[in-house]
């Protein structure tokens, strides 16, 4: 057994944090003066710059300190949030993401240059020149504390020295430390790396009780602390601390002085094991698992399917009524399985989404334009790695967004609208896709400069006949950009083409729809999973195929008589609306005899259906996917193949493009007339 | 090391840290109960940490129980007196850790 490598594991909680600590930054820049979000983003920043000395990035720890004390300022009152501090406090988090992936390297130049910047930030924070008068700092509310604490016997073995928190808790105001021997056992009973010390601390401060929680704070959940106030001069009842929004209790205690003291030790003792208690229940309800053994897991649980479904066959063949009571057994118990990992791998889309409010902040700043970003359904789950793969075409669509489609704010007044551009990024689920639309009230696709652009490109020819649809998709053709200028976001025409690419990958498609003036949106339905489906088997000639489950309407079964009619027409009327059906005998070219009653399964893709002529429907099947080869990249009507049964494969029917494929041909003949 | 029949000096010079505490705690819990009395030669140059000043204690309450004599062959100084600042070691000190660590009162 492998044990997770600690600086990958700081790693991933470093990311986390700064995540955290970037979403706190652009809370806190739509409300500058949310005290939450200030004390949340300090704490990310000492805790990321306290873990990071740990694990010996020390030019990580040396870099957040810098962001750290601007933002203690911040808390503290000295200088108040700023937009221009937030954004140096932002870009100083993609350089903390640089030096925690490359620590060894040369990042001295841009560490000064943003430190610099964020002085620069603090400085105009503290002096307004803009005429704002400075508020009258307020006379320091000095508190005395009385802290008595001790660390867990193993805790100069884990690497907490006690030294660094006594200094800390001495930076906080005029402080005694007072240490406590009694503990120590002789020389010979004497474990030499144990920790058998504790202290008693008197301290005189105007910070917040949570500044004294902040020192402990990687500490908090193993020690023993207890904490009373001695005297509370203009204390204000609504500190932020947990601990001092508990009741307080009156209390005499008997101190040097043998003066009566405020005591909260009470309260403390009560919420501290609450705290402990919560966290360690937090803890052991989640466990963290590498992404690659989810996969490995994913992948047997795939291969057990495949030999589940060999099993399956066995048993039918055979007379043997117990072989079939177990494969039935094994069928029911591997469908489980691959349900509960389907749900292992899902994750809200809530991780992508996340991004794209940061992105969209430094997109304003860069364009110039005001921009509001608005998400809804962030709990919409999907697989993890359709996530990790939408995650740059959604990039390259907002970026689009911002870039093409949101006009600069004189032109939005200009033509009558809000100066703020809003960007829309949505999801829900429908069948078993999901859809991502990023929509945007901006000007529109111009429809005559995508079709000159499109012509002089020679990706279509002069005065083609094109549906709107179509001309609005070759915005996603290799090469093409109407954007007049190349910028730093957009108008390379590399990035829509790798949209389509991606999108194409995941087995997904792409909906334009756009209005001049208005704007425009793009939705993106995407499997839910890329790794196990429920399919329909079918039969085409000798060839058998899988139809993704999620996409079949119906089955029917296409009479001789119906079959003759609709020669040269291929249409069925189902339910008064004709439904175009495409032959896949003909399509395949089987060269076998037709069965002599033929199926058509009607599959859709949100309002569009096409019907699929087979030969035999064959039934459900639990469809472990399997990439194509490259051989079979540019195969369209193929999304991939699956091992049966009996060790044949069967392809796996691109519903996407069928459907895409009979409108066209519907298309085709109702222009024919 | 140093020593005659009764009598002992320790010193160390590799670092009075958790990192060589376990061989300072066998050497000195040896001479304790080789010697009656073990005197340590600290330079105040030598890395210390809240470890070591642990030991140290812990080896007062070993040497007073057992009628041994431990003392420092000079007063804390440096690294040592800072560890002492630091941990509160010398806040509200009593007189007999003046003297153990600082010499004071001694002659």
């Amino acid at each position: 057994m492998s044990f997770p490598d600690p600086i990958a594991v700081f790693r991933t909680e470093a990311a986390e944090l700064l995540e955290q600590i970037e979403t706190g930054l652009l809370d806190l820049n739509h409300d500058l003066a949310n005290k939450d979000q200030v004390d949340a983003v300090f704490r990310g920043l000492h805790t990321l710059k306290g873990s990071g000395a740990m694990f010996g990035f020390e030019a990580l720890a040396a870099f957040t300190h810098h962001c750290e004390s601007a933002f203690d300022q911040v808390r503290k009152g000295v200088v108040p949030a700023t937009h221009d501090l937030v954004s140096a406090v932002l870009n100083a988090t993609d350089h903390m993401r640089a030096l925690i992936e490359v620590p060894a390297g040369d990042h001295d130049a841009a560490s000064e240059h943003l430190l610099s910047t964020l002085r620069l930030a603090v400085e105009q924070a503290g002096n307004p020149d803009a005429g704002t008068p400075v508020k009258p700092a307020a006379e320091p509310r000095m508190t005395h504390y009385r802290l008595h604490f001790s660390l867990p016997r193993n805790a100069m073995a884990n690497g907490t020295n006690p030294l660094p928190l006594l200094d800390e808790l001495r930076e906080l105001g005029e402080c005694t430390v007072e240490v406590h021997k009694s503990c120590i056992p002789a020389l010979d009973d004497l474990s030499a790396g144990d920790l058998y010390l504790s202290w008693t601390v008197n301290l005189k401060t105007a910070q917040p009780r949570s500044a004294i929680d902040d020192v402990f704070i990687f500490v908090m959940d193993e020690m023993e602390l207890s904490l009373e106030i001695v005297d509370a001069r203009n204390e204000q009842a609504d500190e932020a601390s947990p601990v001092a929004e508990a009741a307080p209790t009156e209390a005499k205690s008997n101190n040097a002085s043998g003066t009566p003291v405020r005591a909260e030790s009470t309260a403390v003792t009560k919420a501290a094991p609450q705290q402990q208690d919560a966290k360690q229940a937090k803890s052991s309800e989640n466990v963290r698992v590498p992404a690659e053994r989810l996969d490995e897991l994913m992948d047997r649980v795939g291969e057990l399917v495949i030999a589940q479904s060999r099993l399956s066959q066995l048993a039918g063949s055979s007379g043997d009524l117990q072989l079939r009571a177990v494969s039935e057994d094994v069928e029911r118990l591997s469908g489980e399985l691959r349900d509960t990992m389907m749900v292992l791998r899902m994750v809200p889309v809530a991780q992508l989404f996340g991004r794209f409010r940061r992105l969209v902040h430094d997109l304003a700043i860069e364009t110039g334009k005001a921009i509001e970003l608005i998400t809804e359904g962030e709990t919409t789950e999907v697989d993890k790695s359709v996530v990790e793969r939408l995650a740059d075409p959604l990039v390259h669509l907002v970026r689009n967004s911002c870039d093409h489609g949101l006009e600069t704010p004189e032109e939005r007044r200009a033509a009558g609208k809000d100066p703020v551009g809003r960007i829309f990024l949505s999801a829900r689920q429908a069948a078993g896709e999901v859809i991502i639309t990023i929509k945007d009230d901006g000007r529109g696709i111009n429809r005559e400069r995508v079709r000159a652009k499109a012509e002089a490109s020679g990706i279509i020819a002069p005065n083609a006949v094109l549906a709107d649809q179509e001309l609005l998709q070759l915005i996603f053709q290799p090469g093409f950009s109407t954007a007049q200028q190349v910028t730093n976001l957009s108008g390379r025409g590399v990035g829509m083409d790798v949209v389509k690419r991606t999108i194409d990958a995941l087995r997904g498609s792409i909906d334009v729809t756009s209005h001049n003036g208005t704007g425009s949106e793009i939705s993106l339905a995407i499997p839910l999973t890329l790794a196990i489906i429920d399919g329909l088997l079918v039969r085409v000639g000798a060839g058998r195929y899988v139809i993704p489950l999620s996409a079949v309407e119906e089955c029917l079964e296409l009479s001789p008589e119906e079959d003759m009619r609709s020669r040269g027409r291929s249409f069925i009327s189902l339910r008064d609306s004709l439904v175009p059906f495409i032959r896949l005998r003909d399509l395949f070219n089987t060269n076998t005899t037709p069965d002599p009653f033929q199926k058509v399964v009607v599959i859709s893709t949100g309002s569009e259906r096409v019907g699929l002529v087979v030969d035999q429907i064959i039934g459900d099947h639990q469809t472990v996917i399997k990439s194509m080869s490259k051989l079979h990249h540019d195969v369209a009507t193929f999304s991939g193949a699956t091992i049966l049964g009996d060790g044949g494969v069967a392809l796996i029917l691109d519903v996407g493009h069928l459907v895409a494929a009979g409108q066209h041909q519907e298309a085709q003949l109702r222009a024919a007339g | 090391m140093s020593s005659n029949a009764s009598e002992t000096t320790l010193f160390w010079h590799d670092g009075l840290t958790l990192r060589t505490i376990s061989k300072h705690h066998d050497e000195l819990l040896l001479a304790l109960i080789a010697k009656s009395a073990v005197a340590l030669d600290i330079s105040d140059d030598e890395p210390a940490d809240l470890s070591f000043v642990q030991l140290i204690e812990s080896a007062r309450i070993f040497a007073s129980t057992s009628g041994k004599k431990l003392t420092l062959l000079r007063p804390a100084t440096g690294n040592l007196r800072d560890v002492l600042e630091r941990g509160g070691f010398l806040h509200n000190i009593s007189p007999e850790d003046a003297s153990f660590w600082l010499h004071d009162g001694v002659k």
